[in-house]
């Protein structure tokens, strides 16, 4: 129903008020799909386990797929295998954060 | 200790993964020791009777505080190393309660104890068996989540954490004992570990992946440079004697190391506290600030340059035994602690 891209830009409205960037130019968002009943699928990690908002980001992530037109679903898989890390963010987050 | 408290309260459930036992607790503790250390402080300088109704009153909260820690704790179904400081450094909190204790009924006249002897165990329990143990650990979590340091060993960390508890135990039992071996030692391995805590920290700092050196970052750079000066004064006081150096390395522990990783902390926790009270629910409905938006610059620059400057000119007068240097250094402090005051309120205010 959605491609991959497609949900990725739509997740890409989720911003991290502490370092400022999306979820997917930080390298965050793993995979998604989306079925052609309308039930999605989001892979993603926290830059650490031990992030204070932990629960709401995932919230986030849920509400800005719900958005699209004829979802029904969102499953959200909270992964922390690959472990991110800085090389998974996009040149221009690595560049800004390295300033 | 409230502010250490309070951030206990905000961080543990973060760091062990579980909620509070009774958060409703720390309704209970913040005005128990609130009131206990006003009256200390009344009983220190003027009024010697509300000393140990102070001092119970601070234990009481303090004793409230490590129970619930503890059941907190007992929640947990998979140790590690944050966990397992935590768990040591309240232990030694509850040891250097009950040292308080029995100090406070010596006091009293109530039993017959070396007071003098005992207080050096029951400072080393609470100042580095608790707060320097709980800072080490909490460190594991915090410094690489808001730098985003990935890959650094946390060996050195294990080591240190091992180290420092190690001399607590021997400077408790020297305490006990009257053995100044075992009181040696223990200052050896303490320093030992803090060095070793001190590369740990090193290596979080190389790893960062976020280089911008914020309020936040300065306050920890001078903080952990501070901790290196309060080592090497405590270290040439060994080999001369001189005990100036002694106090002067104390404050650069209290004044320099805790109070500047408290206030560097602030600048993180209370901006993220208000945000999530009061920006989240808004998030997707209308634009919110980042964090960093929160921060008000001005104040913020001046409470550290203010306090820094005021650290460094009191070390230097406890040093030249100078009078009038102290009088300088203290009025930077007190500006400092002005520019703070503003700095909490702007943030506490931030609509």
């Amino acid at each position: 129903m959605y491609t991959k891209e497609e949900l990725f830009l739509a997740i890409s409205t989720v911003i991290d008020p502490e370092v400022g960037f999306n979820l997917v130019e930080m390298g965050l968002i793993y995979d998604a799909s989306c079925d052609e009943d309308g039930n999605a699928y989001v892979k993603m990690t926290l830059s650490t386990k031990a992030c204070p908002m932990h629960q709401l980001i995932q919230q986030w992530v849920k509400e800005a797929v719900q958005k699209m037109a004829g979802i029904k679903s969102v499953e959200i898989d909270l992964v922390w295998e690959p472990e991110w890390n800085i090389t998974m963010a996009d040149e221009h987050v690595k560049k800004a954060l390295s300033r | 200790m409230m502010t250490i408290f309070g951030a206990m309260a905000q961080l543990v459930p973060v760091v062990l993964e579980v909620g509070h036992f009774g958060v409703e607790l720390f309704y209970a503790i913040w005005p128990l020791l609130a009131i206990g250390t006003i009256m200390m402080a009344f009983g220190f300088t003027s009024y010697p009777t509300f000393l140990p109704f102070g001092g119970t009153i601070v234990l009481v909260a303090m004793m409230i505080f490590v129970m619930e820690i503890f059941l907190t704790i007992k929640k947990v179904k998979k140790f590690n190393l944050v966990i397992s400081s935590i768990l040591i450094a309240n232990i030694f909190l509850l040891f250097g309660i009950i040292f308080g204790l029995v100090m406070a009924l010596g006091y009293a006249g109530m039993v017959d104890v070396d007071i003098n002897a005992l207080l050096k165990g029951h400072v080393f329990l609470v100042v580095i068996g608790y707060i320097v143990v709980i800072i080490m650990g909490l460190s594991v979590v915090l410094l690489p989540m808001f730098g985003l340091s990935h890959g650094f060993s946390k060996k050195p960390l294990e080591i240190a954490i091992f180290l420092v508890s190690i001399s607590v135990i021997m400077v408790v039992l020297s305490s006990l004992s009257a053995s100044a071996l075992l009181a040696y030692g223990g200052y050896i391995l303490a320093s030992a570990g803090l060095l070793i805590y001190f590369y740990f920290i090193y290596t979080i700092h190389k790893t960062r992946a976020r280089k911008e050196i914020d309020i936040y970052a300065k306050s920890l750079l001078f903080a952990y440079f501070s901790l290196i000066a309060s080592l090497s004064l405590a270290l040439i006081y060994f080999a001369v004697g001189y005990e100036p150096l002694l106090l002067a390395s104390a404050w650069m522990m209290f004044f320099g190391f805790f109070a500047f990783v408290i206030t560097g902390h602030i600048y993180k926790i209370i901006p993220f506290l208000v945000w999530f009270e009061r920006f989240s629910p808004l998030v997707g409905k209308q634009k919110v600030p980042m964090l960093a938006d929160m921060l008000p610059a001005r104040s913020s620059s001046a409470q550290l340059l203010f306090c820094a400057l005021g650290v460094v000119v009191v070390a230097t007068a406890i040093l030249l035994q100078d009078g009038l240097v102290l009088k300088a250094g203290a009025s930077f402090l007190l500006m400092g602690a002005l520019a703070l005051l503003r700095s909490v309120f702007y943030m506490i205010n931030y609509k």
